[in-house]
């Protein structure tokens, strides 16, 4: 019984990698799609290439990429989380109230906002394992929860005097390049996940229990466990990104967060992560944070409307679903 | 299916005691809750927000979600104030033409779905962004004031206390109920959000039921953003982006399932007082507004808690054992 379950998740995941070519077929895409962006931006868009510029499109793509992160891992199990903005603002007002208010060493501030969010994705972990509620219903009330408690402790009162060694990390210019610091935290991060996916036995057992749940649940994995860590490091991460945030505002407002449910999804989900489970793509995610960042840029540079970048990104995620579907009905493993 | 609409019944039951207990309660505690004035602002929030309930209630039914009420409610009420402030479009013209295009706009959700097999949640997300994109492309965030007074009056308009816009939302939850107890696509709606596979299989239209389904939903949240445009007496580009929540909260405190094959209409209308009376009795007692957030939050888990409670009882609730977190509600 166990054996016949174990390989039904093995005939899955291999199902799902055996659409390895088309999937470095579409990175590579991606890459040629992001890269034209780039060359036509330079040559029509005025100042695209200036350093002031590159510098915030680099930082808004850092962040981007980490709020994708936050998704991806929850994605990777099969399941969402719609708490991830909500994580990120109450974790960065956190660490705001704790440098302002206390004033706590950056580092210490940042390292309790952390540990606040991975917390915060237990309790969702929690829920979802104790009470097998649908984590889309979880997390959309957490989310409301978390937001809701974190206005009314902090009377929506921003905290916008912190210490300029904490801004330093969105505000400072590594080695003379257009390079915030932050930028070479997510990229550490994505190093970090693509190992823990590639060669660790908790990657393998997250991608399983995407894969098929029910089925690595039969073949002796502790799903529960899992759960636990995939949601955890969700709240880790969406607290990265919210004390990204606030260094990049210079202020801890209570508006940060309150938009990132789209972005959560579009940078895993042009990047290739199934939106079902199962399969992740980190150098995806972070082609697919850059490529929503060059093109921000890039519109407004060329005074496109703003809102129309709204129109944009909500289509290029359709077309970024929609390729993800036609994948997976060529590579057979349709579900 | 019959069994399900039994099960359903307890929750509304439960609803309605302690709406009237909550009711009970603000009138002992706040004078003014009973005060007409009260009453009929009460009345007319709840009247459009049942709305939007119940636009996200039939796409659940079928086992589906709609992300993109709000988006159609926004985009709707600035086409009909921008039709009648800027073009000087009849009134009737300018709503009816409204109406038609948030009911497209859910067909096309709808249509996108059947076509693509994407899931629900992210295509309507996808097209949330499309819809709000357009809303605010044609309006710059600036609203459209000064619509005609035959719609802000009836926005306003009221008997003793009660308000005129709840007409609207009672002739269309009747219909819905009709729709869905009597009409033979209502029947189908639910079997197919019972088992996709099995309606498809048995000959049933899956594609017009899916079709239909998002159909209603978009016409319900674009009478609900109308409706909300004639009430401010604008065409505000903000209208329905706070309404995901109390989309989710009325159906799912009401009883439904994410997985489809119920419409606990009744459920809803109860939860749906239930919320209304809580923001109404944080504001009468000067309570934090933002303790309306934290507790219609607190109260959807509370309400799947008691549904998961009800389903398999206490004693398995928080049991780890032999159980594959997170898919019980798939069948």
């Amino acid at each position: 019984m166990i054996a016949t379950r174990t390989a039904a998740v093995r005939t899955r995941l291999t199902e799902l990698r055996g659409t390895g070519l088309l999937r470095t077929l579409g990175l590579l895409a991606l890459l040629i799609v992001t890269s034209s962006f780039w060359i036509f931006f330079s040559a029509f868009a005025m100042g695209f290439t200036s350093d002031f510029n590159l510098f915030f499109l680099l930082r808004s793509a850092a962040i981007a990429v980490t709020i994708g992160f936050a998704q991806m891992v929850v994605l990777s199990i099969g399941d969402m989380n719609l708490s991830v903005g909500a994580i990120g603002g109450a974790t960065g007002m956190f660490a705001g109230w704790l440098m302002q208010v206390l004033g706590v060493p950056p580092a210490l501030a940042v390292l309790l906002a952390l540990a606040l969010g991975t917390t915060l994705g237990f309790g969702n972990a929690a829920l979802v394992v104790w009470t097998h509620l649908n984590s889309f219903i979880v997390t959309l009330a957490t989310a409301s929860l978390i937001t809701g408690g974190m206005l009314i402790l902090t009377q929506a009162r921003p905290f916008s005097t912190l210490p300029d060694s904490f801004i330093a990390i969105a505000q400072v210019e590594l080695f003379g390049m257009p390079v915030a610091p932050l930028v070479l935290i997510t990229l550490a991060v994505a190093v970090l996940l693509g190992l823990v996916y590639r060669s660790t036995s908790l990657g393998r057992e997250m991608l399983a229990t995407g894969a098929n749940r029910r089925a690595a649940r039969m073949s002796g994995l502790s799903v529960g466990r899992v759960v636990l860590v995939a949601h955890g490091l969700s709240g880790l991460l969406a607290a990265l990104a919210g004390a990204m945030s606030v260094a990049a505002n210079n202020t801890a407002s209570p508006g940060i967060g309150s938009d990132w449910v789209l972005s959560s999804f579009v940078a895993p989900a042009i990047g290739g992560t199934l939106l079902s489970g199962g399969l992740v793509s980190v150098s995806g995610t972070v082609l697919g944070g850059l490529l929503v960042a060059t093109i921000s840029s890039g519109l407004l540079l060329m005074n496109v409307s703003n809102f129309w970048l709204s129109v944009f990104l909500g289509a290029v995620l359709l077309l970024a679903v929609g390729l993800d579907r036609i994948t997976r009905t060529v590579g057979g493993a349709a579900s | 299916m019959v069994a399900t609409a039994r099960r359903m019944s307890p929750v509304a039951l439960g609803l309605l005691i302690v709406d009237l207990m909550g009711a009970l309660l603000l009138t002992v505690i706040t004078p003014s809750f009973t005060s007409t004035y009260n009453l009929f602002i009460t009345g007319r929030d709840f009247s459009i927000l049942l709305l939007v309930a119940l636009a996200q209630m039939i796409v659940l039914a079928i086992g589906q979600m709609n992300l993109s009420i709000g988006a159609i409610g926004g985009l709707v009420a600035i086409v009909e104030s921008g039709l009648m402030v800027n073009a000087g479009t009849p009134v009737v013209i300018a709503l009816g033409f409204g109406l038609l295009l948030g009911t497209a706009c859910g067909v096309a959700n709808g249509l996108l779905i059947h076509w693509t097999k994407v899931n629900s949640f992210i295509l309507t997300l996808g097209t949330s962004y499309v819809y709000a994109g357009i809303n605010l492309g044609i309006t710059h965030a600036t609203p459209f004031y000064h619509i005609p007074d035959v719609v802000s009056a009836f926005g306003q308009a009221r008997t003793g206390a009660f308000p005129h816009v709840a007409i609207v939302t009672i002739v269309l939850t009747i219909a819905l109920a009709v729709f869905l107890r009597q009409a033979v696509l209502g029947r189908q709606l639910l079997a197919v959000g019972g088992n996709a596979v099995a309606a498809a299989l048995s000959g049933l239209p899956v594609r017009r039921v899916i079709v239909t389904a998002h159909g209603i939903s978009g016409f319900f949240g674009a009478v609900a953003g109308t409706l909300l445009m004639a009430q401010l007496g604008e065409g505000q580009p903000t209208i329905g982006v706070t309404w995901i929540l109390p989309s989710f909260a009325g159906p799912i405190i009401g009883g439904a399932v994410l997985s489809g094959g119920s419409a606990p209409l009744l459920g809803t209308v109860f939860a749906m007082v239930l919320v209304s009376l809580i923001s109404d009795g944080l504001i009468l007692v000067n309570a934090n507004p933002y303790w309306v957030q934290f507790l219609v939050g607190a109260l959807i888990l509370a309400g799947v808690l008691l549904g998961r409670i009800r389903a398999v009882g206490l004693r398995d609730v928080f049991r780890l054992k032999s159980t594959v977190p997170g898919v019980a509600e798939q069948k």
